[in-house]
């Protein structure tokens, strides 16, 4: 059965000593900065591939026409699944999820749907009878630490890119357009929802934006900030060694910064992408281009 | 050499690309008929032949390491019980173990210090399907330990199986040499069959040490020409300072 071993003692030891003493890391890296992030979109809209060095993730997003929940009459239904098997590292299991996995799925579900980035009421019908249901599908295709991040850009992206076909109801008949006859219409989206995750070493003292697998191994606590434009979204510290609340304040204001930027290089690449679709979504060439972003 | 060829299990290998000497060696890959000349692949790879060695086999660049006795291999140590420590050697083999006893002077009354997470260079004693897989970090024939036993101190990179080869095979020589003499009081490396690579420097301490690792990730990346990777290897040097 296939299963990672713990960072060994020679690999801690020399990752902690370089990052403490003289602020070096593996790749040469400065501190606060990212690898560098590709984002491609996929033939169909609404599939986008995000690989942040050697993590790579691809969500896809698709929408069905279903009875809304009992309770949210006027809301149409938006989920996020991730799953990671072994496809992404031979850690990950199918069936049996690790305290990542669940944390990874939390996380997402409160930074992206919780913080209504989509806007659920625009995906209703007919009230109590038919809404849409959007679903993001989340694939880990390989691990290399920063998921969480990874995986947020890449579902905002799909996000961005989706169109659900146009729907006409006339009084109790409904009538969902094909990509033919009406042009599809994009989701709602009210914010951008970044995630960027901080790793700290040596009693707080030490931050690390964007750590890779090993630098996750070694790390003393973790903290998502989920940051759009204007604000912080949401926090999340799971245990870990307390940190000093002045650093905690401070990384709020680099999230923010972190998710303009991130956010400009996203929509950069979209306008990019849909100028080469025509008006339907096709994609007028067969190629697709890695532009990177960041 | 003819343009490579590209096998599937199950192919055919025709007998004209192999050497055909009396003493050669075919292996890794291929297997010969009963009794005939015509050989087959059993695994999917590139068909390499060395004339100069009269040998033959299929290598498999980003294959998962499939333990072999005679491999030297870094591995982790996982714990331990009376008298072997339990190893680690990829996530896919299964558990190695290492006799107390496989240490050059070790004895009833001696027994290595080694804890949990702790390096060690070994040789595969033995590799039998469905059984645990045997070390040994000492010479059978001359009880000397021959640089096998623990690592301590540098760090440990992971590389692809086909680095590893090559580095092993000394094909990497040149650039290898141009890093030792860039990097002030060189550096020691260790390579494990196993796509790990140990490397220290006394002198240039952790910069050094990166500026290493950098190098061989990126040898794992990109093919690149002798003369590119020495532009590379300067390249890295000057950004570590």
């Amino acid at each position: 059965m296939p299963r990672i071993a713990d960072v060994s003692n020679v690999e801690k030891n020399f990752i902690l000593e370089a990052l403490i003493s003289s602020k070096l890391r593996l790749d040469g890296r400065q501190l606060d900065q990212y690898r560098s992030i590709d984002l491609t979109y996929g033939q169909q809209l609404g599939n986008a591939t995000v690989t942040l060095g050697k993590t790579k993730v691809n969500v896809q997003i698709s929408a069905e026409v279903t009875k809304p929940s009992e309770e949210r009459k006027f809301d149409g239904i938006f989920t996020i699944t991730t799953e990671l098997s072994p496809i992404a590292s031979p850690g990950f299991e199918i069936g049996r999820p690790t305290e990542q996995e669940v944390l990874l799925s939390r996380i997402l579900e409160k930074a992206i749907r919780r913080s209504r980035a989509i806007d659920t009421e625009s995906l209703c019908i007919v009230a109590g009878q038919k809404c849409w249901s959007v679903r993001a599908d989340v694939h880990v295709l390989d691990f290399d630490g920063g998921l969480t991040d990874a995986c947020c850009i890449a579902t905002m992206a799909a996000l961005h890119h989706f169109r659900r076909p146009e729907v006409s109801v006339e009084g109790e008949r409904v009538t969902i357009h094909t990509m033919a006859e009406r042009v599809p219409v994009p989701l709602s989206i009210l914010h951008s929802p970044i995630c960027v995750t901080f790793s700290f070493y040596a009693d707080g003292e030490l931050v690390l934006l964007d750590a890779t697998a090993k630098e996750e191994q070694v790390r003393e606590a973790e903290m998502v900030v989920t940051a759009n434009d204007f604000e912080v979204c949401q926090i999340a510290k799971h245990g870990g060694k307390p940190v000093d609340p002045a650093i905690v304040v401070k990384c709020f204001q680099v999230a923010i910064f972190k998710a303009r930027e991130m956010n400009k290089s996203m929509r950069a690449r979209l306008t990019a992408d849909l100028a080469k679709r025509d008006i339907r979504g096709q994609s007028a060439e067969n190629e697709r281009g890695e532009a990177p972003i960041g | 050499m003819a343009d490579a060829l590209v096998v599937l299990p199950g192919d055919s290998v025709d007998a004209s690309y192999l050497p055909t000497a009396q003493k050669r060696k075919i292996g890794l890959g291929i297997k010969q008929e009963f009794q005939s000349n015509d050989f087959t692949s059993t695994v999917a790879g590139r068909v390499e032949v060395d004339h100069r060695k009269k040998s033959a086999h299929i290598s498999t660049p980003n294959a998962r390491y499939i333990a072999k006795a005679g491999d030297s291999v870094i591995c982790q140590v996982r714990g331990a019980s009376y008298e072997t420590f339990h190893l680690y050697i990829n996530a896919y083999s299964p558990q190695a173990i290492l006799s107390h006893f496989s240490f050059e002077g070790a004895s009833k009354k001696t027994r290595p210090q080694l804890k949990t997470g702790d390096v060690v260079y070994a040789k595969i004693a033995s590799a039998q399907k469905n059984m645990d897989i045997e070390l040994t970090c000492v010479n059978p024939s001359t009880g000397k330990a021959d640089g096998l036993g623990p690592l301590n101190e540098g760090m440990i990179f992971d590389v692809s199986l086909e680095l590893a080869d090559r580095m092993l095979k000394k094909q990497l020589a040149p650039v290898m040499e141009e890093l030792g003499n860039k990097i002030p009081g060189g550096f020691e490396i260790v390579v494990g069959k196993n796509g790990k690579v140990w490397v220290d420097c006394a002198d240039a301490g952790a910069k050094g040490i990166i500026a290493v690792g950098r190098i061989l990730q990126k040898l794992d990346e990109d093919v690149m020409q002798e003369k590119e990777q020495k532009k590379f290897v300067n390249r890295i040097i000057k950004e570590m300072g």
